[in-house]
């Protein structure tokens, strides 16, 4: 093949290379920006509150651990109080000494399958009556990783 | 396409057929409890109604609350196994619901989620469970309502921890609906208490329920 034929063919192979790319990249393109817009828009119950929300709401909320005494004495969340099923009865008192009918309470548990925090704010809502509380999405894990 | 038919039935269809397989015989458990039960336990059982070994790999609870045993985790085809589930709930009350997902090696990608569904009725019930007021706020009284739905239930005392927040008991139907009004001195400052509802039920260990007011 003359020179001049071989350096045709190789523009052409790359030309070509370039279009299927180019072609390849819209449609991946679409599909990360719906993955990424999905895994940030991840359902939000209507008593949920992700875990930048929260931060933000800095000292206007009131952050309960729903976790077991145990879990929560290896971390927690700054000025978290503990409230659990387990001692719900000893705990509740202390709970409502810090409560601010003005602050939004955010109560947490281990996130993924776990549901003491959904519990914990139940009772409030159902027994005490309170109705700004929130249920921390993703839990302590979510609260860490960010 | 008859090709395409012939290897389905031949080997397809066989070998999905020989898959193992656990058959559960009830993975979905309601109950009915009263708060003092305090916790309840159910057996899911299951077959391996498959031609081979199923392992079950994992069993998971939804929360700390619930254990889930299980005697052994190789099944032979043919051979019988019972999870058994103990939720404690600690004497919450309404409709509560844990799930306990199992894992084998057969469907690895499909776990089975098991279904405990609890109702714990409560006797007694006392609306609200809390009372406040802001500082500043008129120093007037505020009704909690205790009503008994089922059993009869008379209330023997009522008490505040704190004298700035007096309390008083009103009966309105005895056995069935009381009132109890807590009324602070004054609203100048914060104050809490503990409002003690020492009860007649159950009978072999009567219940002492509590209101809480606060001056905020």
């Amino acid at each position: 093949m003359p020179g001049s034929s071989r350096a045709k063919c190789v523009r052409l192979v790359i030309r070509q290379a370039c279009a299927i790319l180019a072609i390849a990249l819209v449609p991946a393109a679409v599909s990360g920006g719906v993955q990424l817009k999905w895994r940030h828009e991840e359902p939000l119950a209507a008593d949920e509150i992700r875990p930048a929300v929260a931060r933000a709401l800095g000292a206007e909320a009131l952050f309960v651990d729903a976790r077991t005494g145990q879990r929560y004495a290896q971390g927690h969340i700054a000025g978290a109080l503990l409230l659990n099923n387990e001692s719900w009865d000893d705990l509740v008192p202390k709970f409502l000494d810090a409560w601010d009918p003005d602050k939004k309470v955010v109560v947490y548990c281990d996130g993924g399958g776990c549901d003491a925090a959904e519990e914990i704010a139940g009772r409030m809502r159902r027994e005490l009556q309170l109705h700004d509380v929130y249920v921390l999405k993703g839990g302590w894990p979510a609260w860490q990783s960010r | 396409m008859q090709k395409y038919l012939c290897f389905l039935s031949c080997y397809l269809l066989p070998a999905m057929c020989a898959f193992a397989d656990l058959h559960w015989d009830k993975p979905l458990q309601e109950f009915n409890k009263t708060p003092d039960d305090r916790k309840v336990e159910a057996h899911f059982t299951f077959k391996n109604t498959g031609a081979t070994t199923v392992v079950v790999k994992s069993v998971k609870t939804s929360c700390g609350c619930t254990t889930a045993r299980l005697d052994k985790k190789v099944y032979l085809p043919g051979d019988q196994g019972d999870i058994v589930a103990t939720y404690s709930y600690w004497g919450i009350t309404g409709s509560l619901r844990k799930l306990i997902t199992v894992v084998s090696d057969d469907r690895p990608d499909q776990p089975v989620i098991l279904d405990l569904r609890v109702f714990v009725h409560e006797p007694f019930e006392v609306k609200p469970g809390l009372v406040y007021w802001r500082t500043g706020d008129p120093a007037e009284a505020k009704v909690v309502r205790l009503t008994a739905d089922g059993y009869p239930v008379k209330i023997k005392s009522v008490t505040s921890s704190n004298s700035r927040l007096s309390v008083s008991l009103e009966t309105i139907k005895s056995g069935e609906e009381y009132a109890v009004a807590i009324k602070p001195t004054d609203t100048s400052q914060k104050e809490s208490a503990e409002i003690a509802v020492q009860t007649d039920f159950p009978a072999d260990a009567p219940r002492v329920y509590t209101i809480h007011a606060r001056i905020k």
